[in-house]
């Protein structure tokens, strides 16, 4: 499904160049739930973005769906991310002028999907996520957890091969965290790709394999197997 | 996504930025507004004028003698008799009166006044088309026999008579007693000083020195048609230096020239207020750049988020182009009316012709829609070309 090799990514502001990613190879299965941890800095938001193709690596090679990808003009990439991506962001990123119905409608709108089928689209999206009202609401009249609902119903909805979600708890409390991540697991459940980035080990466990990174390396590939995490400060004393 | 859906996509971002849109459409209705009413009242103005000076006549032509400086004063006089044989040889000269300006008082029963005073002949009546409110111009038989008969304008004699129509009436002008036989009308005209008030008009013949033309100091002439004004000029001052033997000792002008002359001006006073009305489009064009400008930057974030679900670069150019042409349009289009409105309502208040050129609305709205189109559309193809990450990280 997702095969990435060697990947790396160098930013350069100004003169200063700084490696993000230094290398990185892995393979991720078909309806695996993946979650990607580390400390800030530690290039595993960079590792999310090269995958969510919402950036372009420096050099490596990555296959989507047997597909090389790196190497692909912004074109094509737009097409990829709507056809086959589906985002979740820790800021939610919906259009603050679109009604909630509208903005899980958008990525149909790209697709050219039909206007009533969008629409009919969008509805069963956001009845999944568990929000059946408030449909005609701007996010700021939103809740962070029906907002985040709202997003993940918008990254669903083209039926993508992956999601992609970058810190989706990140900006909730514990308790609404909780309730969205058990969207996940429904939509893991029902065979979904799961990319999941976190540094909280409370999220991450929902996940069934834990990609840890440090200093723009992966270091660690594990398989969840029971249902304790140890947090970035035990995996760093163990190591 | 179809046409449609891009200019759905269009309106809806409209409607989702309303002050936005509002400030933008202003920009352009006043900057458009401004230019057309303002270009309007100048060229009102200017209408206004040339037909002011069309009412007299333009197979009108004046002859003066021809001081130049430097040059001793050598008077040359007009006598009746150039103009009669002027007027025999010469056919495209219809019209030829002499014009002998002087000053003094004229008295009635009951009152009196300084006023201003033309000795000519009936032909002035045809030259200066004259319109008679009372009574009669003086004829070529009056002028003939120098009979004491003057005409009056109708706010002399307002000053000089309480009873409205004073034909018939007796004043003592300049000390020698004349019956009025006319009133001329008072000519409507929107230019102050343009309309001749105050004069006395009495036949050269019966003018204090009889019949002497010494101090004629010009010559009023109208020419047989529009076409034959300059030859008949020519003839007027050849014949005028062979019977003076006294070459050239005379000038000529038209009003044509006359009007060229106005019209430069005009053309100046135009120039001036078309700068003015550029000044406010580019104000007008300074407020949409900075609106859209700021407006769509503000909006890269949501750029790169459309970018991130899927859309292309040409989604989010049409969609922004959408957005400026319809503001555009709309902006336009009451700039449009606004400008109309405004000059209509100067033109009412000022009694001038409304008049507003199509190559002003035009110009004034294509230079408004550029700016609108060109500064809404480049924030956006610079968000649009950037990494989608980039942009989803602009606040």
């Amino acid at each position: 499904m997702i095969k990435v090799s060697n990947l790396r990514k160098v930013y350069s502001t100004g003169s200063v160049a700084v490696e993000a990613l230094k290398g990185v190879t892995l393979t991720m299965h078909k309806g695996e739930f993946v979650a990607v941890m580390g400390p800030s800095g530690s290039g595993k938001s960079t590792f999310m973005n090269l995958l969510g193709l919402l950036d372009t690596p420096t050099s490596g090679n990555y296959w989507l769906e047997e597909r090389e990808v790196s190497s692909l003009n912004k074109n094509e990439l737009a097409s990829l991310r709507n056809q086959k991506l589906g985002f979740v962001f820790q800021a939610f990123n919906l259009i603050p002028a679109l009604t909630a119905l509208k903005n899980v409608e958008l990525p149909m709108l790209y697709a050219g999907v039909k206007p009533q089928e969008r629409r009919q689209r969008a509805l069963l999206a956001l009845e999944k996520v568990g929000l059946g009202e408030r449909l005609q609401h701007r996010p700021n009249e939103l809740s962070g957890g029906q907002n985040q609902r709202v997003a993940i119903a918008r990254a669903i909805v083209n039926r993508p091969s992956v999601i992609m979600a970058d810190e989706p708890t990140g900006a909730l409390d514990t308790k609404t965290g909780e309730e969205i991540m058990e969207i996940f697991e429904e939509l893991h459940r029902e065979g979904t790709t799961i990319v999941l980035v976190t540094h909280e080990p409370d999220i991450a466990k929902h996940a069934k394999r834990i990609l840890r990174f440090k200093d723009g390396l992966l270091i660690r590939d594990e398989e969840v197997t029971n249902r304790t995490i140890s947090s970035e400060e035990e995996v760093n004393h163990e190591l | 996504m179809n046409f449609k859906e891009f200019i759905f996509v269009g309106l809806e971002g409209l409607r989702n930025n309303k002050l936005r849109a509002f400030l933008t459409t202003l920009g352009i209705v006043v900057g458009i507004a401004a230019v057309i009413s303002v270009i309007a009242i100048g060229e009102a103005g200017k209408a206004m004028i040339m037909s002011e000076m069309e009412s007299f006549g333009t197979n009108l032509f004046q002859v003066y003698p021809n001081y130049r400086e430097g040059e001793p004063y050598r008077p040359v006089n007009f006598t009746k008799q150039d103009v009669a044989v002027i007027k025999k040889i010469a056919p495209e000269v219809k019209y030829l009166a002499p014009m002998k300006y002087d000053q003094g008082e004229v008295r009635s029963t009951i009152g009196k006044k300084n006023t201003r005073i033309i000795g000519t002949t009936a032909d002035y009546k045809h030259i200066r088309n004259v319109e008679i409110l009372y009574g009669r111009f003086f004829s070529e038989e009056d002028d003939a026999v120098g009979k004491k008969v003057v005409v009056l304008d109708e706010m002399l004699a307002n000053d000089l008579f309480n009873v409205e129509n004073p034909v018939g009436e007796r004043v003592i002008l300049q000390g020698s007693a004349a019956v009025v036989i006319g009133v001329i009308k008072k000519t409507e005209s929107a230019i102050p000083g343009m309309t001749p008030d105050n004069y006395a008009y009495l036949p050269i013949s019966s003018m204090p020195g009889g019949s002497r033309w010494e101090n004629v100091g010009s010559l009023f002439g109208s020419a047989a048609s529009k076409e034959e004004v300059y030859q008949a000029m020519e003839r007027v001052k050849v014949i005028l230096e062979r019977r003076h033997n006294a070459v050239d000792h005379y000038a000529v002008y038209s009003m044509e020239q006359e009007m060229q002359t106005v019209s430069k001006v005009t053309g100046i006073i135009g120039l001036i207020i078309s700068c003015i009305a550029g000044i406010s489009l580019l104000v007008g064009g300074i407020g949409v750049m900075n609106i859209m400008l700021v407006s769509v930057t503000e909006r890269t974030r949501e750029i790169g988020i459309r970018m991130a679900l899927g859309a292309q670069r040409k989604d989010i150019l049409i969609q922004f182009l959408i957005e400026a042409i319809v503001l555009c349009a709309v902006g336009g289009l009451i700039g449009i009316l606004l400008g109309y409105g405004g000059a209509l309502i100067v033109a009412l208040v000022l009694k001038l012709p409304p008049l507003v050129s199509w190559w002003v609305v035009l110009l004034a709205f294509l230079f408004s829609a550029f700016i609108g189109v060109f500064f809404g559309l480049y924030p956006a193809n610079k968000a649009s070309k950037l990494d989608p990450i980039v942009a989803l990280r602009r606040e």
